[in-house]
């Protein structure tokens, strides 16, 4: 936990700062928003997170979030098709897009920056073939669908919980649970630091990588559902552009290290957060949307490096403490 | 204690090439070095040996300039020096060649050579002279190969060469070889003496670190002890022999052990018609009894380490199969072979054993955790008991199961690796040099564990390259030449000359 | 060997499962790249004439501007390839060298970037006629511009916004990029006519950098958000801007699916009907918002006629007819302003509009 004081004290103070500029950022109506925005970003971050764990990397994500939506506005609205059938259709569809990453990266060796960089490309073009590149909407109809994304529940004084938010909870709780309490979570960790060493110590790690790539995809499926329940107006061209990079860099943020074999379900979400945090304060701030890029680099970049240094002075100590402990035994 | 012993009779009157004197170093809360002296002269070998935490590293750090010591005097050739920085140590002609190796294996031979000086036409790289003065450095140190080999495709010991020539390239006159032959092959072994005598021919200085006292003896002028940060003692020329180096170690005498054969009854591991990738062409059959440990010699590429790791099913392997206690265990799977009662303690232990960011207490239980789970989930108080078992049985210092492994010595990380696999109580234990790189004193506390371990009737199949291991602890011995079996020793005609003999494909003698 | 066949037949399967929703996709709705041949209408002997429509992104806009051409082809006779770059102007580059390098018979183009777009032009006129539509490019040698007077526009959704908020009020406005002229110009007249400022004379036209808030009498135009198409960045943009001014009164969204978004947030914040919002275009959620009450109104631009009448004009240019051209090299197409008492007739032609193209 030591680890993510750094990235906590850089959400606190965008967060205090932007408050004290202007104070409707606090306001129960923005306070939802970002909650929400957050959740949804968080549900792909996370998938992010277990690939980066094990050392790799999936690109796709943005376009696996873009094929799934534009698919099941399809699915919904052209086709006819049911809820639950749609549902699962898109489900799987994410699935087996992170099973065939899995198997490329493992059976085939090829490398995860690759399969994925297809992927980004391969999906995207499905999602514009299959809905002739037309934007699609759900209308009103299958507003109890879209509670999923868009429903709240009421706190007091007029703050309601985004839906989304249980649904990022859920999902970060089983996570937190797979990665730090089970033998395939330890094993995964393991993995990610040593792969050779897994191997030898006679863990599945082929079996485990799969299981990363079919997670990220299929969170990222979870993601595209939601996003365009959300949005209600689904670009196939353009939904969930980008998104891989946002739900990297809120992971790395959040802890994970692309060397594979660090980070942590709570970091993660702290990352995004932050990201988020930060995209909004621009817009509450009023600060001209085209600096915002800059902005927002130019902060992580603060964050990550004063991170680096608290870690390196940290480990120093430490190293000297151990090395000293080492000399006397 | 007497801070510099007297100088002896064959010390020239100059100045020594490299001296320090009453030399300190503390760390937060640790004295590593007290007032701790040694001096080289010009064509001089000098041993330094003692123990893991006697001080040799930060010693050799402080002579190479990675660290600076709190007080005392560096001096070289007579001059006092303040050494603060690596380059201020090659400035002044002192050079270390690592325990890791520290060659970029993506380039070729001439440009590591070179690294860093690289001779220059304007802003371009002059590849003509690089190669031509890489070729007449590696020639200096005996090694045959082209300046334009990718590192990748040396063995470990032409590498540690290709490090030796660079350090005598860039005009060194002080050589610190800190376990220069823990990777290398009988032969290459011997290549590094006769370069190291040359260095010595032509006036350079070297400091020797070893664990291996026979090459000490073999090649030290004088040897330097170390023992808890403190000069223990210096033995000249006459002087040097085996037992009075490991007295002044460990401060006391060792107990030599001569013992019966051990292995009982039917062979738990079978080993038949076995064809690893690396030897196609050869077959490999061999049995161990429950309790019985053999001892696999041989040079280094004789296919030892592909045998291990064929039976452990690292490797696919070509044909042959592999039975234990009579069931046919899968090929191709560590993970079967696991399930069938074996364990590997593999070679590299940095890369294939254990997991230097972890815990030790999660390197500990990483096998046996699947075992000890309860659907699934770990178990926590139970995997911390059994780690802080696992920690108190091997004696893993410190030992605290929350340190992470990087910060343990070479011993107790191999401890840490044992500990991981005798969680999962195997019938089998395949140890791939068992005490590389590991000190003296916990070298005797792996032999002490194969011991008691065979004792508990575990059959256990050790490679080695030290003849010493393999003499002291096989009860059977396989030596392997070009990746057959080219004869086996009993406990009664293992001797040096005869695995030298089978080792360097002689006929067999009986 | 085994865990390799079992991967292979793993990878068929995934195809497999693909190939038939893909199949019969294709086989309910022709794509609108590939128009099928069936139904010649009057061709005038010989190879029919190919040209090509190129947009400036993905948008339900451009469908509508696609059913225009779509009728144009079957009435003059023509092929129209309608390509419309996802990627903004690398994209649309890309796309117009993939036509040049086919062969093609005239282009009628929407340049992103109009000021650094007239060599990409001018490399199409050297080929073949060349026309604009929606954006102009006045610059270059394009033989004519197809569209509306953004600028006209833009005061016509200011008078809609006036027309919302008698008592003035806080405006905010939403677009996807601010580097097209269109969407200067639009923005220019949204601006100008809330704040009673005069109209220019052509070609005065003053520009406001966005970052400041603009006041006069009871209105301010309070800032410009860009979102690059993103839809959630759209989203998010409408929503910060309620929560960070709690007393907005209107948000103007520029492009055709920045007021859709707007509808969105102001309908999850509870502000329906509280807040109003004034939109560009017809998307299907802005006129069932206008029918319902929540948005006040839209300016729509006619896209149909965009994509007829460029390809009305290209087929004449193709055949050498110089005298489709406009008078001035404009081609007017007038905007409709829709309100709740027009949306209903004005929906019903649109959607015969479409149904004519398909």
């Amino acid at each position: 936990m030591k680890k993510l004081l750094g990235i906590f004290g850089l959400l606190v103070a965008v967060f205090a700062l932007t408050s004290i500029a202007n104070p409707q950022f606090v306001s129960a109506y923005n306070l939802q928003n970002l909650i929400r925005w957050t959740s949804l970003f968080g549900i792909i971050s996370i998938g992010a997170a277990f690939v980066i764990i094990t050392g790799g990397i999936d690109l796709s994500i943005g376009s696996t979030i873009g094929l799934v939506g534009s698919m099941m506005a399809w699915l919904l609205t052209q086709k006819g098709w049911g809820v639950g059938p749609t549902l699962a259709a898109v489900m799987l569809c994410s699935l087996a897009i992170g099973l065939a990453h899995g198997l490329l990266i493992t059976k085939m060796r090829l490398q995860p920056f690759v399969v994925t960089l297809c992927g980004l490309l391969l999906y995207r073009g499905i999602a514009r073939f299959l809905t002739d590149d037309q934007s699609q909407g759900f209308g009103n109809s299958h507003d109890t669908l879209r509670q999923l994304a868009i429903g709240k529940l009421p706190i007091s004084g007029g703050f309601a919980l985004p839906a989304p938010l249980f649904i990022l909870l859920g999902i970060a709780a089983l996570a937190a649970v797979f990665l730090n309490l089970t033998v395939a979570g330890r094993h995964l960790l393991a993995l990610g630091r040593n792969e050779t060493a897994a191997r030898f110590s006679g863990i599945r790690t082929d079996t485990l990588k799969i299981v990363a790539y079919v997670l990220c995809s299929g969170l990222a499926g979870v993601g595209g559902i939601l996003f365009s329940l959300d949005l209600n107006s689904i670009q196939p061209s353009g939904l969930g552009e980008f998104y891989e990079l946002y739900a990297i860099a809120a992971a790395v943020l959040g802890g994970c290290s692309l060397r594979g074999g660090e980070g942590t379900i709570t970091g993660v979400i702290i990352g995004t957060a932050v990201m988020r945090v930060l995209y909004n304060a621009i817009n509450i701030l009023g600060i001209p949307t085209h600096l915002e890029f800059a902005i927002i680099g130019a902060v992580i970049l603060a964050g990550v490096m004063t991170d680096e240094w608290v870690k390196r002075f940290a480990a120093r100590r430490r190293a000297a403490r151990e090395r000293a402990e080492g000399a006397t035994a | 204690m007497s801070p510099y012993p007297s100088s002896n009779g064959t010390a020239s009157s100059v100045a020594p090439l490299l001296e320090v004197r009453r030399i300190s170093k503390r760390f937060p809360g640790v004295h590593a070095l007290k007032e701790v002296s040694l001096r080289l002269h010009a064509g001089e070998v000098l041993a330094v040996i003692g123990e893991n935490g006697a001080g040799k590293s930060t010693l050799m750090k402080i002579l190479a300039g990675v660290q600076e010591a709190d007080s005392g005097e560096f001096l070289v050739e007579g001059r006092p020096e303040r050494v603060d920085s690596v380059r201020t140590a090659s400035r002044l002609g002192i050079a270390l060649i690592h325990q890791e190796l520290s060659l970029a294996d993506n380039l070729d031979v001439g440009s590591n050579l070179f690294l860093g000086r690289e001779p220059r036409r304007g802003v371009f790289l002059d590849r003509a002279r690089q190669n031509r003065e890489a070729a007449e450095a590696l020639a200096r140190v005996g090694l045959d190969c082209s300046p334009e080999t990718p590192i990748a495709l040396l063995s470990q010991g032409r590498q540690q060469l290709v490090e030796i020539a660079r350090a005598v390239n860039s005009g060194a006159r002080v050589i610190i070889m800190d376990e220069p032959t823990s990777s290398l092959s009988q032969g290459e072994t011997d290549r590094l003496y006769s370069v190291v005598r040359d260095l010595k021919s032509r006036g350079v200085g070297v400091i020797y670190i070893s664990h291996r006292l026979g090459e000490v003896t073999t090649l030290a002028d004088r040897v330097t002890v170390l023992r808890d940060g403190q000069n223990a003692g210096e033995l000249a020329r006459g002087g040097i022999n085996h037992d009075a180096m490991v007295r002044l170690m460990v401060g006391r005498d060792l107990v030599r052990h001569h013992r019966p054969a051990r292995g009982q009854g039917e062979p738990v591991l079978d080993v038949r018609s076995l064809r690893t990738l690396a030897h196609p062409g050869r077959e490999v059959s061999f049995s161990v009894a429950p309790g019985e440990i053999v001892g696999i010699a041989g040079l280094v590429g004789a296919g030892r380490t592909e045998v291990l790791r064929a039976v452990f099913g690292i490797d696919a392997v070509v044909g042959g199969e592999i039975r234990v206690a009579g069931t046919r265990v899968p090929t191709a799977s560590p993970r079967e072979a696991i399930e069938h009662g074996l364990a590997l303690v593999p070679e590299d232990r940095k890369h294939q054993g254990v997991f230097l960011e972890m815990a030790v207490g999660a390197n500990t239980t990483l096998a046996s955790l699947g075992h000890r789970a309860r659907w699934g989930f770990i178990r926590g108080n139970t995997e911390r008991q059994r780690a802080a078992e696992l920690i108190a049985q091997l004696d893993v210092r410190p030992p605290n199961p929350d340190q992470t492994a990087q910060f343990l010595s070479g011993g107790n990380q191999q401890k840490v690796v044992l500990a991981k696999w005798l969680a999962l109580k195997p019938r089998v234990l395949l140890l791939d040099e068992p005490t590389r790189g590991v000190d003296v004193g916990a070298k005797q506390e792996i032999y002490r564990l194969m011991e008691e371990l065979a004792e508990r009737g575990v059959a256990i199949v050790f490679v080695s390259s030290e003849l010493e291991e393999i003499l002291r602890m096989s009860d059977r011995t396989l030596v392997m030449h070009e990746g057959r079996i080219s004869g086996t020793l009993s406990r009664e005609e293992l001797s040096e000359e005869a695995v030298m003999h089978l080792a360097t494909g002689g006929p067999a003698t009986r | 060997m085994t865990s390799t066949l079992s991967f292979r037949s793993l990878l068929t399967a995934a195809l497999l499962l693909l190939i038939p929703t893909a199949g019969c996709k294709q086989s309910s709705e022709p794509t609108a790249a590939a128009k099928p041949d069936g139904a010649a209408p009057a061709t005038t002997g010989g190879k029919k004439k190919k040209i090509a429509y190129v947009t400036n992104g993905v948008d339900p806009f451009w469908n509508t501007a696609t059913a225009g051409v779509r009728a144009a082809e079957k009435e003059f006779g023509v092929e129209c390839e309608v390509l419309m770059p996802p990627k903004g102007i690398v994209d649309q580059k890309r796309m117009v060298e993939g036509l040049l390098a086919r062969g093609i018979d005239g282009v009628a183009i929407s340049p992103i970037d109009a000021k650094n777009q007239v060599g990409l032009i001018d490399a199409i006129a050297e080929r073949c006629p060349v026309i604009t539509h929606d954006s102009d490019a006045p610059d270059s040698k394009r033989l004519c511009f197809i569209g509306m007077d953004n600028y006209n526009a833009g005061r016509a959704a200011g008078r809609l916004v006036k027309e919302a908020l008698p008592k003035g009020g806080k405006v905010m406005l939403f677009v996807g990029r601010l580097e097209q002229l269109n969407a200067q110009q639009r923005r220019q007249g949204v601006i100008d006519e809330v704040l009673g400022r005069p109209v220019p004379a052509a070609g005065k036209l003053s520009y406001d950098p966005p970052g400041k808030s603009l006041s006069a009498g009871a209105y301010t135009v309070v800032d410009t958000r860009t979102d690059n198409f993103d839809y959630s960045r759209a989203k998010a943009n409408a929503q910060d801007a309620m929560a960070s001014i709690p007393d907005l009164d209107c948000m103007v969204g520029l492009f055709a699916y920045n007021a859709p978004q707007c509808l969105e947030a102001a309908r999850e914040a509870g502000k329906l009907g509280r807040i109003k919002i004034v939109s560009f275009d017809e998307a299907n959620a802005v006129l069932e918002g206008i029918r319902d009450g929540h948005v006040h109104g839209t300016i729509s631009q006619q896209p149909y006629y965009y994509g007829y009448h460029s390809v009305r004009i290209l087929k004449g240019l193709a055949n050498g007819d110089k005298s489709v051209l406009p008078a001035n090299g404009f081609q007017e197409v007038p905007t409709v302003e829709v309100r709740r008492a027009n949306v209903d007739q004005f929906w019903t032609d649109l959607k015969k509009m479409q149904a004519a193209g398909q």
